[in-house]
Order: C-alpha cells, then sequence, then structure tokens
C-alpha cells in the first residue's frame, strides 16, 4: 500500500489518468447496479428485478445453450490453434505472414457476410446444431487466440524444446501435452478467456442463423421491462467476470499441480 | 572386443542449393568418444540432428546395433541429446527435466526418484532438485541437461556444442567432466564442436568435416602431427604457410632443405606447412632473416610473430626465458627444426 502511494506521488500525471479513466469505468457500473435494484422508485432497493430475471421462461434453456456453444467454441478453437501455432513456430515460418493475415479476415469481413457464408457453406449435417454457430465462434475468435498463442510462443526456443522432448521419448501428442501447453500456459488461458468471453456475449451471427442464445434472448426479454433489462446486464457482467476469475484461479492451480508430480 | 554401436553410411543432405551433407559416413565403436570437428556451417549439426532422427537426410542410411534405423522416429531412437542452447523445460524443475524422459519410458514412480537422485548426485547437483531452469546458471542448466540426457541410459550421446554458451573456466570443468562421465557410464558418445582444443582435449578420435565432407577421423596426435590435407593441417592447431620453390621433392626454406611427401620427379610453387613449434628463434644479427613484431604472453610459454625478409608473417612458439630478450624490430635468425616438411600445392 506504502509503495502504491509512492508511485503515485512520483508520477502525478500518469495516476490522474487512472482515476480519471476509472472513474468512467465504473460510475456508469456503480449507477447501473444501483439502478438494477430500485423497487419502485429512487428511495428503495431490492432484489425484485434479479428475481424477475429468473421467472421469464427460456432463462435456463438460452443460458444452457450459450454454454454449450461456448464449451465447444473453446474445445474447438484450442484443438485447432495450439497445433496449427506450435507448428507454425517450429517448422511453418514461412507461413505465418499468410495465417497471420488469414487470421485477422474475421475482423474485417462482416458479420452478415459471415452469417451467409456459414449457411452456404458449412456442411448440412452442422445446420441446426450447437456446431454451426460453435465453428463461427472458432471463426471470430480466431484473432485473438491467434495472438494470444503467437505472442506465447515468440521468444521461446520452441524448436529446442521440441527436440528435447522428441529425443527424450516425447511422441507428438506429449510434446504437446507436456512441453507446449505449460511453457506457453498463461497464453493457452489468454486464448480460452477470449474466446469464452466473446462466445457468452455474442449476439449478431446468433440472432442471423436464428438461434436464440442467452444474448439473443437478453435482447428479446429487456424489451418488456427496463428495470429487468438493466438487472440482466448487471448480472450476465458479475457473472461473466465471476467465471473469468475463476478460471484465472483454475488455471494458476493447474500449473501449481503440474509441479508437484514429478 | 569393442563393437560398432553407430554406423552412419553415406548420408547426404540438401537445403535449397547448399549442400549441407556430401556422402557423410561414420562408425562410433561402443564406449567411444567421437567428435566431429569443424567451421561453422560444414554440416556437422546437421549430421548428429540426422542421427537423433530430428531432421531426414535426403540420402544414406543410420544403423545403431546392426539395426537400421534411418525411418525410426526420434522419439523411438533412445539417444540422449545435449544441445547448444539451453534447453530445459521451464514449467518442470530440475528432477521432473531430469524424469521426463524416464515418465515418458512410463518408469515407476519410485524408480524415478531413485534414478535422478543417483544421476544428479553423478553431475553434481544433489542439492538443486527443486530448482527451476531460471534459477541456475548456465554450467549448472547444462549439466542437468546432460543428466537427463544421461538418465534414460542412452544407446548414444549426442552433445551439439553443449558448452558453447559457457564462460572459458566453466566449459573447461564441464568438458573435463563430461568426458569422465563417459568413461564411467562407457556411454557411446558424439560430440560437435568447432572449438579444436575441446574437441582434441576429450575425444578418442576426431573427425574433422568441411563443407559437409568428412575429411579425417583419427586420434587427436595424428590428426595433429599428420593431417591428411591442407584443411585438416590448418584447422587443427595453428599453420605457418610459408611460400617455397618444390625441386624434385624438396623445398628450401631457411636456407635448409627438407624432404616433402611429394615423389620426387615433383616440381613447382607450393606452400609449406609449418608448426609454430617446430620454429627455433635465435638473436642473430648477422645471419637474421627476419623482425620480429609482437610477442604474445601465453603462461607456459610465449608466441613470437615475425615478418621474415620476403614479408611472410611467422608465428613461434618458444619457452618464455628464450623469448624475454626479444622485443620487436630485433633481427632473428629462423630455422625449422623437423626433419620433414608437408607442402601443399599453390
Amino acid at each position: 500500500m506504502k509503495k502504491i502511494f509512492e508511485y503515485a506521488s512520483k508520477n502525478l500525471l500518469s495516476t490522474a489518468i487512472l482515476i480519471v479513466a476509472a472513474f468512467f469505468l465504473f460510475l456508469p457500473l456503480i449507477g447501473a447496479t444501483e439502478f438494477s435494484l430500485r423497487d419502485g422508485g429512487p428511495d428503495k432497493h431490492s432484489f425484485i428485478s434479479y428475481k424477475w430475471i429468473f421467472e421469464q421462461s427460456g432463462f435456463k434453456e438460452n443460458l444452457g445453450i450459450t454454454f454449450q456453444v461456448t464449451a465447444l467454441a473453446v474445445i474447438l478453437n484450442l484443438l485447432i490453434m495450439v497445433p496449427t501455432v506450435t507448428w507454425l513456430h517450429i517448422s511453418g515460418q514461412r507461413y505465418r505472414r499468410l495465417v497471420e493475415v488469414v487470421t485477422i479476415l474475421p475482423l474485417i469481413i462482416p458479420v452478415v457476410a459471415l452469417a451467409t457464408g456459414a449457411q452456404t457453406a458449412l456442411p448440412s449435417f452442422l445446420h441446426n446444431t450447437v456446431l454451426e454457430l460453435s465453428f463461427m465462434y472458432v471463426v471470430i475468435a480466431m484473432p485473438y487466440s491467434y495472438r494470444a498463442l503467437d505472442i506465447g510462443m515468440s521468444g521461446k526456443p520452441l524448436n529446442t524444446y521440441v527436440a528435447a522432448a522428441r529425443n527424450l521419448g516425447a511422441s507428438w501428442y506429449k510434446v504437446l501435452v507436456s512441453v507446449i501447453i505449460p511453457s506457453i500456459w498463461p497464453s493457452v488461458l489468454a486464448a480460452l478467456f477470449l474466446t469464452v468471453a466473446l462466445s457468452l456475449g455474442e449476439f449478431t451471427l446468433a440472432q442471423l442463423l436464428h438461434w436464440t442464445t442467452f444474448p439473443t434472448w437478453v435482447a428479446n426479454v429487456s424489451q418488456e421491462n427496463i428495470l429487468g433489462a438493466t438487472a440482466l446486464s448487471v448480472g450476465s457482467l458479475f457473472f461473466a467476470w465471476l467465471l473469468l476469475f475463476s478460471f484465472t484461479l483454475f488455471g494458476s492451480n493447474a500449473t501449481d499441480s503440474s509441479k508437484d508430480e514429478a | 572386443m569393442t563393437s560398432t554401436s553407430l554406423l552412419v553410411k553415406g548420408l547426404g543432405r540438401q537445403f535449397g542449393a547448399v549442400l549441407a551433407l556430401d556422402d557423410f559416413s561414420i562408425e562410433v565403436p561402443k564406449g567411444e568418444l567421437i567428435s566431429l570437428l569443424g567451421p561453422s556451417g560444414c554440416g556437422k549439426t546437421t549430421a548428429l540432428r540426422i542421427i537423433a532422427g530430428l531432421e531426414k537426410s535426403d540420402t544414406g542410411e543410420v544403423h545403431l546395433n546392426q539395426k537400421n534405423i534411418t525411418n525410426v522416429s526420434a522419439h523411438l531412437r533412445n539417444m540422449g541429446m545435449v544441445f547448444q542452447a539451453y534447453s530445459l523445460f521451464p514449467h518442470l524443475n530440475v528432477s521432473e527435466n531430469v524424469a521426463f524422459g524416464l515418465r515418458m519410458r512410463r518408469i515407476s514412480k519410485s524408480d524415478r526418484t531413485k534414478r535422478v537422485n543417483e544421476i544428479l548426485e553423478l553431475v553434481g547437483l544433489n542439492h538443486h532438485h527443486k530448482r527451476f531452469a531460471h534459477q541456475l546458471s548456465g554450467g549448472q542448466q547444462q549439466r542437468v541437461a546432460l543428466a537427463r540426457a544421461l538418465v534414460i541410459e542412452p544407446e548414444v550421446l549426442l552433445l551439439d556444442e553443449p558448452l558453447s554458451a559457457l564462460d572459458a573456466q566453466v566449459r573447461t570443468n564441464l568438458r573435463e567432466e563430461i568426458r569422465r562421465l563417459q568413461i564411467e557410464l562407457g556411454t557411446t558418445t558424439l560430440f560437435v564442436t568447432h572449438d579444436q582444443e575441446e574437441a582434441m582435449a576429450i575425444s578418442d578420435r576426431v573427425g574433422v568435416m568441411n563443407q559437409g565432407r568428412l575429411e579425417q577421423i583419427d586420434t587427436p596426435d595424428t590428426l595433429y602431427n599428420k593431417p591428411a590435407n591442407d584443411f585438416v593441417a590448418s584447422f587443427v592447431g595453428t599453420m605457418n604457410h610459408l611460400p617455397a620453390n618444390l625441386d624434385n621433392g624438396t623445398v628450401e626454406l631457411f636456407g635448409k632443405k627438407f624432404p616433402t611427401q611429394k615423389s620426387g620427379n615433383e616440381s613447382g610453387k607450393v606452400v609449406a606447412l609449418i608448426r609454430p613449434e617446430s620454429i627455433q628463434v635465435t638473436f642473430n644479427e648477422t645471419l637474421a632473416n627476419a623482425v620480429v613484431l609482437t610477442r604474445s604472453f601465453l603462461g607456459a610459454n610465449s608466441r613470437l610473430s615475425c615478418r621474415t625478409d620476403d614479408g611472410t608473417i611467422v608465428h613461434t612458439l618458444m619457452n618464455n626465458e628464450a623469448s624475454y630478450s626479444l622485443h620487436p624490430g630485433e633481427k632473428v635468425k629462423l630455422e625449422i627444426t623437423s626433419r620433414e616438411v608437408m607442402v601443399t600445392n599453390v
């Protein structure tokens, strides 16, 4: 604490900027939270609007769908991206430029085009299954997860690690699981967080592909009740934070426990 | 009787326009330490990586204990390797790093612990089990890497310039230790280095490589005293190149005639190859044929650089007492003390 004050007194300008930024971030949040707790007027507060959320039909079903889509998107994303980026770093260097450009595309292509593309290009057995949306979320999360993994691997002597592990008797699968992933674990977590955050909040693609997910459901329901809508946004925000926070905890525990076994 | 452990036949490897390996063959008998010595880019590391299975060769075969393993995957070859770059896995501590190969072989935990302890004791790191790579010095990291490669009891130990990144003193200590361990454990070893002193110091035999070819493979003594060609002669140890005229198989140097390895009827311009220690320097103003340029103190002896009358720079090696009185600018007489001289064509 003392250190923080020392730092703040030395760097007045940056501290001031930080305080202003924090003000802009937290004030609306505090306001929204207060508003969502109102019960009939500005003087009386209760959880009535939150209770209202759970009473709406489709709450559980749509949250369930969103969880499924998210989980599948995360798994698919890591399954595709971790081996790909590893390969790019150990023997596919000359394709790195190309892949970098390709992974930027989902940010440039309008979502409408992506949705239309998905409907025409995805094999028919995927239509109307959760996989359809998960696939598209893998695509739109690609710019973020690629960069997270790329940063983690850059500057690490991956080639040497791979050669050492292969030489010590590790199959390619073992190389990935026992050497590459643990040594870039923070990046893997970052890729996971970004995909989770994106999948939990995605609205446009879900709407365009005629899925009702949690975000589209929220948009529908909140048109009837302004207090309820605020409660929903505040609630889902805190929920997402809680989720990401627990992932972080789980993530750091996982690396700690991997250190115990020898 | 020693039997051949590793046999490499006719390896060839091309990278684009560069021929990294050209018909490279070598036989490593069981328990022997052979060094591959050569300038950077001569293909020595490529050869090692092909033997380890980390790279493919265009042509040629690798045999281990009479079995063709050319197409066997790297992780099934049971060879230990130590790399030039620090290669310890950053998320594992010392004992976990060493245990990695044993874990891949599904050795039981109690066996693993026992063998890891033994090998760490052997490399002198029994108090560092729980440390991580970033908490160790470069020398310690390479010791751990060595332990990690040895604990799996490899058929062949492959060392790819493991000492290059270390300080001079650590380097000398560790190379002696590698040799001690290698003899103690009887591990067949192939050691790649560009440092000739290193290669000569610890090897049973040294293979000198140049442009993807093995130029000569011999004991350090033979390599130094009877180099097969000009490249080996110049690469191993210091060598003076003195221009001379070949006359019926003999050359005249500093007023004396010497027989050469050339046959009696050959003549023409050649270059004589003379070791610094085969040149005697005496202070002699009247018979002088050279001028002292510099004297470098090397500890046990001194190196003297002189310029001869025809402008050639000659390096000599002499004991300190004899060289004390020889200052830059002084006129000296150079004499060759060896009986025979090796020459190469210009």
